[in-house]
């Protein structure tokens, strides 16, 4: 039985917006960079990156990219309420491959971000566990009120079928 | 400043609290990563740590080895492993490549010796 149906193939090349509903915000940032105990000043002290050369705080690099603060819905019965492209697959685990982060500037506080995930890409390929598994390539655009992309996000998941 | 220079080991034990903070801090509330009977129900040891968790670290490696006031362009990272709460994991890296102001580095994160995680990461040096 394959994985990859033809329901499944028409949903390559979706895409899905996420309006910004407010600036990042120093909070955003400051909760992230302590979250990841990140000492590095330029996220939470205006003096001194104002020093290094920048408008205010800045984002840490890879938060605009790891950030759903997009969202604006109720959680799933997992608990996630970031995008979901809500894919007709069998019951699986869902795990990630990988992400590819590309970065156009740094994202202050004052940027309000919006969201454009791209569906780009599912292929079918076999599994060390045997059988065959699902990789799903997404993009995200991140872009600022001027509608200029601050990042790129290139996400694989990979849905691997429950026994 | 060559290739094959060293980037300063950087080590980080992935406590509950951790993998907790994170979820909130980026908006993911997702059980895998707190809630440890789920996890095991799904067959995994124990609650995952987020891969994207794996990205912040490999750019703060980056970044401490570069000069705070360096840019990460590109940073494209691959899992391995898996990795749970309460595992420490240690980031490593090399140059692999300068190209005038832009070193290309190759970054990993390890435990216990096992790979997990390897980044391909292009920095932008400060002036």
């Amino acid at each position: 039985m394959t994985l990859l149906t033809e329901e499944l193939k028409a949903f390559i090349g979706r895409e899905a917006h996420y309006p910004a509903r407010e600036e990042l915000g120093r909070a955003s940032i400051r909760y992230f960079a302590l979250a990841m105990g990140d000492p590095n000043p330029l996220y939470v002290d205006d003096d001194y990156a104002r020093k290094a050369g920048y408008p205010s705080v800045i984002a840490p690099p890879t938060l605009i990219c790891e950030t759903s603060q997009y969202a604006h819905q109720a959680p799933n019965a997992d608990g996630y309420i970031g995008h979901e492209w809500h894919l007709p697959v069998p019951a699986s685990r869902l795990i990630r491959a990988g992400n590819e982060y590309e970065f156009m500037r740094p994202v202050l506080p004052g940027d309000r971000i919006s969201v454009t995930w791209t569906l780009e890409d599912i292929a079918e390929r076999s599994s060390s566990r045997g059988g065959t598994q699902l990789f799903v390539t997404s993009a995200a655009r991140y872009r600022d009120a001027e509608g200029k992309i601050v990042a790129i996000n290139r996400e694989t998941v990979v849905y691997q079928p429950l026994a | 400043m060559k290739p094959g220079d060293k980037l300063p080991p950087l080590e980080k034990t992935f406590t509950a609290v951790d993998l907790f903070a994170y979820g909130a801090a980026t908006w993911d509330w997702h059980r895998m990563h707190y809630d440890a009977e789920l996890a095991r129900s799904k067959g995994f040891a124990g609650p995952v740590i987020d891969g994207q968790m794996y990205g912040a670290v490999f750019a703060r490696a980056a970044l401490e080895w570069a000069g705070r006031r360096g840019f990460i362009a590109k940073l494209s990272f691959r899992m391995k492993s898996m990795a749970f709460a309460g595992d420490t994991l240690v980031a490593t890296g090399q140059v692999s490549e300068l190209k005038g102001k832009t070193a290309i580095l190759a970054q990993q994160l390890t435990k216990d010796g096992k790979v997990v995680a390897e980044a391909t990461t292009e920095v932008r040096l400060p002036d």
